[in-house]
């Protein structure tokens, strides 16, 4: 019975990602008639706020041991639910804790998941999600399917868009009591990482550097750079980790920050793989080296062979001449 | 004593790939062959609780008979003995059948306390093996490890997420997957070389494991691969050279017409 319901569901903790979900599964929805629904977790959030961002039922998950996400109490919590509701489709925001509670969920229920999806389609007969995943350092695209049911994927900040918030739309609130385990780990401490508040992942102009910046003291130039163009200071693994030039929250990269913002220039920096990694979803990028063999060209939308220490002040000019911000 | 299985892939040089641009085709020749960097990290720091409470370590991977030579790797680094699980029926195996493969294994071993690997391979960046691996083996699981302190049973690890370090304490066995801020993994001296080729290596297919067709390779994948494509030109890699001074107003001009930067 309710496996004709097809549903499209999305679940993100981080609630801003949940909403990008909530666009594309809306429309995906919309495809086959039928209808898009969130997953609440924690107790403080409104679930309404869902609903406002194209929800059309949404799932409260009400107990206290999710309140944190927990890999174990998520995939108990989830695992039961799913099987009982049988969506068609199931999204999942890809931060961290997404990427894996994600598979653990998918193996628990023994359907397939397809991580960091970039686009999402349905097939001509709207039977199966065509999911296209980047692999091999940005050089291949392959297009998966999963063979069962919920066709599960998980989706990176900055794929899809939001929609507004219309406070005006209705749908359903459901809560559901559910049984969760004690987890087997204990979450001791958690820091958080940014103490200046310069988050990455939402800002719209970054302007990232690398080892060819030569000291320290020429950091500053940079940032009057960002400061003209309106973006924030970024940097490659290196300089966080190896010459500690930066708090280590601001180094952009696999294992560091994932970025998707509107410009990514790259001063400096050669384009290890991990690096590509996390600037892949930049919309524009600009990349500067000296050297014209450097990896990050294959990757830019516009590559400058140039000393940066020429470049960055002509740049101001250009910017000063041409542009505000 | 901590007995470890420490998992291991073996991936293409991320870096030295390169696609064709005109048959459209990756180039793989020539290529070198090397294990995933994050799971060099987690041999290492299998190593390193060996060096401080003892244990055996048992590494294993799952790959073509060439795939031994990463095997060869990490019993320099300081492995004990190694698995190579290695089955033409492997092949086309989706992370579901890769990690129901491995999972095989780790039941063959059976004295076993934790389970190291990276939290992603370099190749598919896909973090699902360890997850899935820990769901059929039903352990707990602890991701994006960046430091592990073990005293008997309890194990503590620092995860390292996107804006926050997390301290979590669990309970052997387990699985952990670490990152690349762990440690920085040794290069094997020559004499660990040369101990590493007398150190036990055996190969495991199917029969050994248990495991039966339907449940590998293709036919035992949840998901399909429908297509590549080989994605060029998916930037523009317009090239600026010359006069700094020429290119700057350009570049902008460019950024402007494309609604990146504001115009004034």
């Amino acid at each position: 019975m309710s496996q004709d319901r097809r549903e499209i569901w999305v679940f993100s903790e981080v609630q801003e990602l949940a909403f990008e979900l909530l666009g594309k599964a809306r429309a995906l929805a919309d495809q086959l008639g039928t209808q898009s629904v969130a997953v609440s977790t924690g107790s403080q959030e409104d679930p309404q706020a869902y609903v406002q961002h194209g929800a059309d039922k949404v799932f409260v998950l009400n107990h206290a041991a999710l309140d944190v996400f927990n890999v174990d109490t998520y995939t108990d919590a989830f695992a039961v639910l799913v099987a009982e509701q049988k969506p068609e489709v199931f999204l999942i925001g890809a931060t961290r804790n997404g990427l894996e509670f994600a598979p653990r969920l998918s193996e628990r229920l023994k359907t397939g998941c397809v991580t960091e999806a970039t686009r999402l389609e349905f097939d001509a007969e709207k039977k199966f999600l065509l999911m296209d995943r980047v692999t091999l350092g940005g050089n291949l695209v392959e297009t998966q399917i999963c063979r069962s049911t919920p066709q599960m994927a998980t989706v990176p900040r900055g794929i899809f868009a939001p929609l507004t918030a219309d406070s005006t739309r209705e749908g359903e609130i459901v809560k559901v009591d559910p049984k969760v385990k004690p987890s087997t780990t204990k979450l001791l401490e958690s820091r958080p990482k940014t103490a200046r508040g310069v988050k990455l992942a939402d800002a719209p102009i970054i302007v990232s550097f690398g080892r060819g910046v030569r000291k320290k003291e020429d950091i500053g130039m940079l940032e009057q750079f960002a400061q003209i163009v309106g973006g924030v200071i970024g940097c490659s693994r290196p300089i966080a980790e190896d010459l500690h030039w930066l708090p280590e929250e601001q180094y952009v990269g696999l294992s560091g920050q994932k970025v998707s913002p509107k410009v990514y220039f790259a001063f400096g920096i050669s384009g290890q793989i991990q690096h590509l990694t996390g600037i892949r979803n930049s919309r524009i990028i600009v990349a500067v080296n000296n050297d014209p063999k450097a990896p990050i060209f294959e990757f830019s939308d516009y590559g400058v062979v140039a000393d940066l220490y020429q470049i960055i002040p002509a740049l101001n000019d250009a910017v000063k001449q041409f542009g505000k911000t | 004593m901590v007995n470890i299985i420490v998992l291991v892939k073996q991936v293409l040089h991320p870096a030295e790939l390169k696609v064709d641009k005109t048959s459209k085709t990756m180039i793989t020749q020539g290529v070198p062959l090397v294990i995933s960097e994050t799971d060099k990290n987690a041999i290492e720091e299998a190593v390193r609780i060996k060096e401080k409470h003892g244990g055996k370590i048992t590494a294993i991977t799952m790959g073509s008979p060439q795939a031994k030579e990463a095997l060869r790797e990490a019993l320099a680094m300081g492995s004990d003995e190694a698995y190579l699980l290695s089955d033409p029926l492997f092949e086309g195996s989706d992370a579901h059948a890769v990690a129901n493969v491995l999972a095989a294994a780790v039941t063959n071993v059976l004295d076993y306390d934790l389970i190291l690997c990276g939290a992603y391979s370099e190749d598919l960046f896909a973090f699902q093996v360890g997850p899935r691996l820990a769901e059929i083996c039903n352990l707990p699981q602890i991701t994006y490890a960046s430091k592990v302190t073990i005293d008997g049973t309890k194990i503590t690890v620092e995860r390292d997420l996107e804006s926050e370090r997390q301290v979590v304490e669990g309970k052997l066995p387990c699985l952990v997957s670490v990152v690349r801020e762990i440690n920085d993994p040794r290069l094997p001296t020559l004499m660990a070389i040369m101990a590493a080729s007398k150190k036990p290596t055996r190969i495991w297919t199917a029969v050994e494991l248990h495991l039966g067709a339907e449940e590998l390779g293709f036919n035992g994948s949840l998901v399909e691969v429908l297509r590549n494509t080989i994605s060029v030109g998916e930037r523009k890699r317009i090239m600026l050279q010359g006069d700094s001074k020429e290119i700057a107003p350009n570049l902008v001009k460019s950024l402007i017409q494309e609604g990146a930067l504001k115009a004034s």
